[in-house]
């Protein structure tokens, strides 16, 4: 992997992980991708100057978790989509749920179908 | 499939002509045009298709949690029309590991996105790598997402660069009041869910009743507002409590 990844996830008041900052966590481990995460920061509402909540006023993300991936010449991208990140970043091939996980998160007018 | 069809133009053409005309316009320029029925009041887009042509395309998605009243609504459609209705099943290997690992009802605590995913997206996205344009029961009253919905579009969530999609709304500008007119007029068959206070009609485990006035919106996965926030990041001055299991209506 020639990028560096961060990985930005939520804290709740307890200290555990956001839901879908544990999900994404559990998927990334189940897969073998944790490997190419270089750092995880984390993101306290409670706390505005926590390194997590900084990166997200910086990058003006409203959820989490996110990505932030800095390329060979030092451009920074944001992934706010596992999905994408996987695909486009780590090169990983993608399951039938996690497609359709993206679209429905996504594509919020699904919902009724 | 019609390449020379400009959605963009029709859909503002279309904007004021009644959901029949959107229809033929669907069925005459993408003679494979299927359906997606829900076994709710969208009943009026298979009774309106109908009058144009007796081979239309319908499928529903089995979730497999379906009120049993749903289900009998499906057979009678079947049987009253005649018509061969598709209904889809989730991926059973992908189902079985859903339920494996998180048991039937974690979207109580999970969110229902996950479950969705499983048992009506990825049926749907299979189904529609089938076709070049499907019809919908979208309006515009149901949600304020589908405020703008607009009666064509190109499917921006299943097409692919491979496969173009058009998602063809005929209903968009109709009110619940205008689709229940022409339900009563045309004795059209209804899922008798209807008749018991169940507005939106979703899977069992998922859908409730609504009180008068209450928006549509109230019957469905009622339990996650406050759960939605989770991932939020915003500027906390306390933390939103971790929402319980509602009662199931």
């Amino acid at each position: 992997m020639t990028t560096h990844i961060i990985m930005v996830k939520k804290i709740l008041a307890d200290g555990a992980p956001c839901r879908k900052c544990g999900e994404v966590y559990e998927r990334l481990l189940r897969d073998g991708l944790l490997q190419h995460i270089d750092r995880i920061v984390t993101a306290d509402p409670h706390n505005p100057d926590s390194e997590g909540m900084r990166l997200a006023a910086r990058h003006q993300v409203s959820r989490a978790p996110f990505f932030i991936v800095r390329d060979k010449g030092g451009n920074e991208h944001i992934y706010d989509s596992f999905l994408r990140l996987k695909r486009e970043v780590l090169q990983a091939r993608a399951s039938t749920t996690e497609v359709a996980l993206d679209l429905a998160e996504r594509f919020p007018e699904l919902d009724y179908i | 499939m019609n390449t020379n069809l400009n959605i963009e133009q029709l859909a503002t053409h279309q904007e004021q002509n009644d959901p029949v005309e959107i229809l033929r316009v669907a069925l005459e320029h993408f003679p494979s045009s299927a359906i997606s029925f829900s076994g709710a009041e969208d009943i009026v887009l298979i009774d309106m298709a109908l009058r144009i042509r007796k081979d239309i395309q319908v499928f529903s998605l089995d979730t497999g949690r379906l009120h049993p009243e749903t289900y009998r609504f499906l057979e009678e459609v079947r049987n009253h029309y005649g018509i061969q209705l598709e209904l889809l099943s989730p991926d059973s290997r992908e189902l079985e590991q859903l339920v494996r690992t998180k048991g039937l009802f974690s979207f109580y605590q999970d969110g229902h996105k996950e479950c969705c995913a499983i048992r009506k997206v990825a049926p749907l996205r299979r189904k529609l790598a089938t076709v070049d344009a499907w019809i919908t029961g979208l309006r515009h009253d149901q949600t304020p997402v589908r405020a703008s919905v607009p009666v064509a579009q190109e499917d921006t969530a299943f097409s692919t660069p491979e496969h173009a999609l058009v998602k063809f709304n005929p209903l968009a500008n109709w009110s619940s009041a205008q689709v229940w007119e022409y339900i009563r007029n045309n004795n059209v068959p209804f899922n008798e869910l209807h008749r018991r206070g169940y507005i939106s009609i979703g899977c069992e485990p998922c859908t409730r009743t609504t009180l008068p006035n209450q928006h549509e919106r109230a019957g469905r996965w009622w339990w996650e507002e406050e759960a939605l926030k989770d991932c939020g990041l915003h500027v906390a001055t306390a933390e939103p409590s971790r929402p319980q299991p509602a009662e199931v209506a």
